[in-house]
């Protein structure tokens, strides 16, 4: 067991710019973050574009295809969508009528960029996001783990503006370039060494002494009061010291060991079972070794034409954004119904690992100590409003599974947008009340341990969860 | 509705608190809310009520309405002494007591500002220069048993004695020895109610103090509190030692680096003091986030003035509008049109390109092109008699694909004049950059730092040019796919923004070149790394050269010179670096970015010297020109300030002088204008609200108070003009908001009013106007209070903890008027205190609506926006309240803004022991006609500039 304050994510020297520690930290040092002691507590963020099928009550699929749930809270009903989660009913919760104001009324295309962020980015012109839920905590939790965060897309790197191809993005609403090769993934959790970052932090090392002896003789020459205030100075060039003493304490730690046997470090997205199972076992395997607490991973992209749009050759279909405009073609739902079934089966067998696997500090197993999310920024047709959203775990955490919880008002049976097929849709006046998931953001940062009560500019929690 | 005094308070705010935002600090306004959201009703007589009190402070107590009739009419002679008042409309039934003086014209606001400077105090102090001896100075207690004593005891006792202590202020219990005694800030209260007039009550004709008693007291008040001022000021509370505000940190790197656009945008913001101000000593924290961010964005920096290896190879695109149209021409069918059609009247108003010999033309708006292997950029070919005709609000969109370089510099030259010649209209180039990486997934963002105006007649076509760092730039990310899609082609837009109108010969820009290309360097290697890395004889010798450099660099970033023990930490430095570099540059610029975090670099300092003898302690000649330069260029000393402080001439008088004068000629100066003007207004307040939605005019109002002050400034102005002026300094968009006729285009200039536009000063201004609203009306409260905190520099107490709800349920309250309900609320006993002081002014700003926009109704009822002050002073709308502070208070404005400047000036709060420098300068400047650009010589030349 390594000492608490002796870790330090290494992060810093694999995409660090030389001198400087590069990433936002808050003083997270100094006020001490979890203790390594402690249970991990674990946040995942799976997104997927397009939405889901949302069949109008009148439409002979809704019975099967439509993907919410129907009844109530605990005697809820899944259809042929989810049903494939029956098995962890007791460790999920589904949610309805949550969505991020400002993107109401902009089209879903643009909207996977702001599904972690809840900020305005508006459907057009210039362009600013804000930091993303994961990377909150990442900030908040990511220095005790080697890694503060793993981002992972199918498509990697960051896409564009209002085409993201990324989940987080960092304290400035710059995105967070996502890795998509489980090669590549795999090579960095569990095998790169740190010969450039070790040279780096030697000169950081050598810049820090020389900023201590140069402060020192100024302050001697300053008054009483005035050396005060440096002091400030001084103190931030410390603890600046400390955090490089930390990050040779990873620098030296081993690489840990995992077993490979699921592993398929060569699969791409067109395979995309293969591929699939491989990105979540890597997220499962970078959890079980406390490389990091933080993932997100991307399943393709919004409005997702071209080479990347495959992941639906899983279940057989050609291109995953064209079933969402083919729902009104013959078994147009049960084709958007198929593959949304699909997704969430992958997701139950990463939440169904994590149920399997005993916490290694003997705290129940790692689902109860893991918030795992799944989710769209658009419900139906290119609408983004009532997000589908489903979460697995963190019973420890505080949460209460089980549940379908309809939030809201006025859409209680998930009718609001049903049916559409044009953009008459996403442009359409916002006629029910929805909440703002920013709420629900909040609540998981709280039980994750982050002392906040605002998320995106939204204060206050989600009652109820 | 038209009476909103403010929108919903946030979620875990009372209903009648309202969490009132001034930019930086957050303070709780305490003040009805809900009942102001109602409609208003006609005012009517309401019944009297006494809120008095017993725990108001002395000197904030408010008269009930009970007593307001009687008093308005006892009002009159007092007020007629000062201002006629042609119409005074007073609420409920006092105004008939008035009307008999209706007709009497009042003076003009010029007249007012004339007479109002003859009553100065400081004007009739002709005491030489308080701060002049060195004797210690003692209590004049003699003269406060002889008269002051006694007219305490007769005017005052009864409220503030033994009997009844009203704001808990006992007069017999203050110790007169202001010197040493503890009581120094009753006393400060005590003087400000005595010399403005407030006490005793107008209502207590029995304790009514003479105007001799009072001017005994003021006087004797004066010059104890001068006195204890003096002797206190040894013992400052607040340090001028500091760390570089964000934007000076960013202004000195770009200064010391040469590079001309932002660096530090990565900070955190600051926080502003309670007097607005970011750079006040006491808020400059640091920790290890901000730390760490100044390595990073100092070997970024560096990264990017510094270059290696041969120069990079340009790309570059050629565009002829003669090659255009020979393209589009050839295409079948192509769409072309002869000057000599009937068409062509269609046609010449589109955009198109035109050949001027022929009079041939064809449709034209966008299109593809490649760079060009061959190209040289920088050439100028013949005039083409072909040019693109780009008419107002249109554009040319130019595909770029995807072969723009990362990093560099991107030069745009484009060759461009106007159609027609009316001085009148204006047309200038904006450059905008876009991609479309897929459906709904696409951006467009103005890349041009300013519209670059076109000026040159069509036959003399002129070269515009716009830099652009391609690294800051939001760039389509697809660009290096090796598939195509998502989308990897990047959009040049030139846009053309004008004002003109759609006449039969209208203004459009004609283009005939277009050049683009990058990365672009004036020279190899630029100037940035030749001015680190500079020409030496040594430059073989690493050892040698190395210390050069560092010599040079650390003089301009440490702002003094060095000495060869303090270089050898560095040259240590580079020796452990070096062996991990190729170069000798990269493992320097490692070393130059460790500079860049020392402490010389970021905080200005003054350091203790054993010579320094004199108290206060002077600082010295180099810190002084460090406290110039970010005080006046918010940045790091040139050369000249740095070689005249150290030779030591910088402090000579006529030496300093002229550095100052420089400086403010100095474009960097316009910084100061900027950062003073929008720290001291509060102008953050204007990013809070969301109600203009024309960002033209948005940009228009937030630049207003920055060229009106750049105007007094350069042209040494009175500072009397901030309250009134008969000009106003407006561009076309803000003129066409204000009603002003003729200005035309986008700079800002001086221009005469008329009073019917109803501007004229600062407070007019539609910033302020906008801000201080809740984004629908107007926002008396907050109008009011940003007046005294801003302009008076008597900022309101903070808010009783006892504050009664507002009855939300009761009829009476949801029918009345807004001023009756402001009226209402104020006569709450735990409201009166702070809203009797603050509310008059806010309403007194009635005529103008949440833009700012000059009304005369509201919602079919005239506006009335006259009020009285705490001190029975009526304020009839704007007119009256620019006339009351003109012909009565000049004193207090122009301590004010003494008092603002130099906390600004010095970078710290202004404690009392800084009074008496600060009465003395507000002397001296009024002595020299309150010239805004005297005021800042003086500052400079005081002794509290050149104090540690």
């Amino acid at each position: 067991m390594t000492n608490k304050s002796m870790l330090l994510s290494r992060r810093t020297f694999l995409r660090g710019t030389g001198l400087a520690l590069a990433l936002p930290w808050f003083e997270t040092f100094a006020v001490g973050g979890p203790s390594p002691d402690e249970t991990p507590k674990r946040f995942l963020s799976v997104y997927h574009p397009d939405g889901v099928g949302l069949p109008l009550k009148s439409d002979p699929a809704w019975k099967d295809w439509s993907w919410f749930p129907r009844g109530g809270e605990k005697n809820f009903e899944l259809t042929k969508v989810l049903d494939v989660l029956e098995p962890l009913r007791s460790d999920i919760t589904i949610y309805s009528g949550l969505s991020h104001p400002a993107a109401r009324q902009v089209h879903g295309h643009s909207n996977a960029d702001q599904y972690l962020t809840g900020a305005p980015i508006g459907g057009e012109g210039p362009y600013q996001n804000t930091i993303s839920l994961d990377q909150v905590y990442a900030e908040h939790a990511g220095d005790f783990t080697r890694h503060s965060s793993l981002v992972m897309s199918t498509n990697g790197g960051v896409g564009g503006p209002r085409g993201a191809q990324t989940q987080s993005f960092n304290r400035e609403g710059r995105p967070i370039p996502a890795m998509n090769k489980p090669k590549e993934i795999f090579d960095m959790l569990f095998v790169t060494s740190g010969k450039d970052a070790a040279a780096r932090l030697a000169r950081s090392k050598s810049a820090l002494d020389l900023l201590l002896d140069n402060t020192r003789s100024l302050g001697r020459q300053l008054s009483s009061r005035d050396q005060e205030t440096l002091k400030q100075y001084l103190d931030a060039v410390r603890d600046t010291e400390l955090k490089l003493a930390k990050a040779q304490k990873w620098i030296d730690t081993p690489i840990p060991q995992v077993d490979t046997g699921n592993l398929h470090l060569d699969a791409e997205p067109k395979e995309a079972k293969l591929y699939f199972k491989t990105m979540y076992e890597l997220i499962y395997l970078a959890f079980l070794s406390d490389s990091t607490r933080a993932a997100t991973f991307q399943l393709g992209r919004e409005n997702g034409e071209g080479p990347h749009d495959l992941l639906s050759l899983a279940v057989g279909f050609g291109g995953a954004h064209g079933l969402t405009h083919e729902v009104k073609k013959p078994d147009g739902w049960k084709n958007l119904g198929t593959y949304n079934r699909y997704q969430a089966e992958e997701f139950g067998r990463f939440a169904q690992r994590l149920k399997e696997t005993p916490e290694p500090t003997g705290n129940g197993n790692m689902l109860d100590n893991t918030l795992a999310m799944h989710g769209s920024a658009s419900s139906s047709f290119h609408l983004s409003r009532n997000y589908p959203i489903i979460s697995a775990g963190g019973k420890n955490l505080g949460f209460t599974n089980g549940r379908y919880l309809k939030l809201g008002k006025g859409n209680e049976d998930n009718q609001a947008g049903a049916g559409i097929d044009t953009d008459a849709g996403w442009t359409a006046k916002v006629e029910v009340e929805e909440l703002p998931l920013s709420k629900l953001f909040v609540t998981i940062l709280q039980r994750l341990g982050v002392e906040t009560d605002s998320f995106g500019g939204i204060t206050g929690t989600l009652t109820g969860v | 509705m038209p009476h909103h005094i403010a929108a919903t308070p946030p979620p875990g705010v009372g209903r009648h608190q309202l969490l009132f935002q001034v930019p930086g600090t957050v303070m709780l306004i305490w003040c009805v809310v809900a009942p102001f959201l109602n409609a208003p009703r006609p005012a009517k007589a309401r019944s009297t009520r006494n809120p008095r009190r017993s725990s108001l402070p002395f000197g904030r107590r408010f008269a009930s309405t009970y007593h307001r009739a009687q008093l308005l009419a006892k009002n009159e002679k007092q007020l007629m002494k000062t201002l006629k008042i042609t119409l005074l409309l007073v609420l409920g039934s006092a105004c008939t007591n008035l009307a008999a003086d209706a007709q009497e014209a009042p003076v003009t606001l010029e007249t007012a500002k004339e007479q109002g400077r003859i009553k100065s105090r400081f004007l009739k102090e002709t005491k030489a220069a308080t701060n002049a001896t060195d004797a210690i100075p003692q209590a004049n207690l003699e003269e406060f048993q002889k008269s002051v004593g006694p007219i305490l005891k007769k005017s005052c006792l009864a409220c503030h004695g033994p009997e009844k202590s009203e704001g808990r202020l006992r007069v017999d219990q203050l110790n007169p020895d202001l010197l040493t005694g503890p009581d120094v800030e009753r006393w400060r209260e005590v003087y400000n109610a005595l010399s403005n007039s407030v006490m005793p009550p107008e209502d207590e004709p029995e304790y009514a103090l003479a105007d001799a008693d009072r001017g005994n007291i003021v006087d004797w008040l004066s010059g104890e509190l001068n006195k204890a001022s003096l002797v206190r000021r040894n013992s400052k509370v607040h340090s001028s030692f500091r760390r570089l505000t964000k934007y000076e940190y960013n202004y000195a790197l770009q200064d010391l680096l040469g590079l001309p656009y932002s660096l530090a945008n990565k900070l955190p913001p600051e926080t502003a003091s309670e007097d607005g101000f970011k750079n006040s000593s006491e808020l400059l924290q640091m920790s290890i986030m901000q730390f760490e961010n100044y390595r990073e964005i100092g070997l970024k920096a560096l990264k990017r003035a510094t270059v290696s290896g041969e120069r990079p190879p340009a790309v570059t695109y050629i565009i002829t509008m003669q090659d255009e149209l020979n393209k589009a021409a050839s295409v079948k069918d192509a769409k072309t049109f002869d000057k000599t059609e009937e068409s062509y009247r269609n046609h010449k108003h589109q955009q198109h390109l035109f050949n001027r010999e022929t009079g041939k033309g064809i449709p034209f708006s966008t299109g593809k092109w490649m760079p060009q292997a061959e190209a040289v950029a920088g050439q100028t070919p013949a005039v083409s008699p072909v040019v693109l005709v780009l008419p107002r609000s249109n554009e040319l969109k130019l595909d770029l694909d995807r072969f723009l370089p990362d990093e560099g510099t991107m030069r745009v030259r484009i060759r461009a004049g106007r159609s027609t010649m009316n001085p009148d209209e204006y047309a200038s180039l904006r450059l905008i950059f876009s991609a479309h990486t897929s459906n709904n997934a696409n951006f467009s963002q103005v890349i041009s730092e300013r519209d670059v105006p076109v000026t040159a007649a069509s036959d003399n076509l002129q070269w515009i040019e716009f830099d652009i760092p391609l690294s800051d730039i939001q760039r389509n990310p697809f660009r290096k796919l090796t598939t195509e899609f998502p989308r990897r082609d990047e959009f040049l837009h030139i846009h053309n923004v004008s004002n003109a109108p759609g006449s039969e010969e209208r203004l459009n820009v004609l283009i005939d070149f277009i050049e683009i290309s990058a990365p672009f360097y004036e020279q190899w290697p630029p100037k940035t790394h030749t001015d680190i890395f500079m020409a030496s004889d040594n430059k073989g010798n690493e050892e040698i050269y190395g210390r050069e450099v560092l010599n040079r660099f650390l003089r301009r970033a440490w702002r003094r010179p060095v000495t060869a023990q303090e270089v050898d930490p560095f040259m240590a430095l580079f020796a452990k670096y070096r062996p991990g570099f190729a170069t000798f540059e990269e493992a320097m610029v490692e070393v130059l970015a460790t500079v860049l975090a020392t402490p010389e670099f970021l905080y200005l300092t003054q350091r203790v010297t054993p010579d320094n003898t004199k108290s206060p302690a002077s600082i010295s000649e180099l810190e002084l020109a460090s406290r110039l330069s970010v005080f006046l260029w918010s940045s790091i000393p040139d050369d000249e300030l740095l070689n005249l402080a150290e030779q030591g001439k910088l402090r000579a008088p006529e030496v300093l002088a002229g550095q100052v004068k420089r400086m403010l000629a100095d474009p960097r100066s316009r910084r100061f204008s900027q950062n003073f003007v929008e720290q001291w207004l509060c102008m953050d307040g204007l990013n809070n609200v969301t109600h203009v939605t024309d960002s033209s005019l948005k940009e228009a109002m937030q630049h207003e108070p920055i060229a009106f002050f750049d105007e007094v400034l350069r042209h040494n102005h009175s500072i009397m003009d901030f309250i009134h002026s008969d000009y106003a300094v407006v561009n076309e968009r803000l003129a066409a908001h204000y009603g002003i006729p003729k200005v035309y285009g986008p700079d800002f200039r001086k221009v005469p009013i008329a009073t019917e536009t109803h501007r004229g000063g600062i407070l007019t201004g539609a910033a302020i106007l906008t801000m201080n609203s809740d984004g629908k009306d107007s926002h008396p409260l907050k109008r009011g209070v940003w007046m005294l905190k801003r302009i008076l520099q008597d900022p309101p107490p903070p808010p009783p903890p006892n504050v009664p709800e507002v009855d939300l349920t009761d009829p009476k309250i949801l029918q009345m008027t807004l001023k009756e309900r402001i009226a209402d609320h104020r006569n709450k006993a735990a409201c009166a205190s702070c809203h009797s002081r603050i509310d008059p002014w806010g309403i007194a700003f009635e005529n103008y609506d949440a833009l700012g926009v000059y009304r005369t109704q509201i919602k079919n009822q005239p506006v009335d926006a006259t009020s009285v002050l705490f001190n029975r002073q009526t304020l009839a709308g704007m007119d009256g309240l620019k006339r009351y502070l003109l012909a009565d208070r000049q004193d207090q404005l122009a301590r004010a803004m003494v008092h603002k400047l130099t906390a600004y000036a010095l970078g710290r709060p202004l404690a009392f022991g800084d009074r008496a420098d600060i009465d003395s300068l507000t002397a001296q400047f009024r002595q020299r006609n309150d010239g805004l650009g005297d005021l800042i010589q003086l500052i400079i030349s005081s002794n509290l500039f050149n104090s540690k």
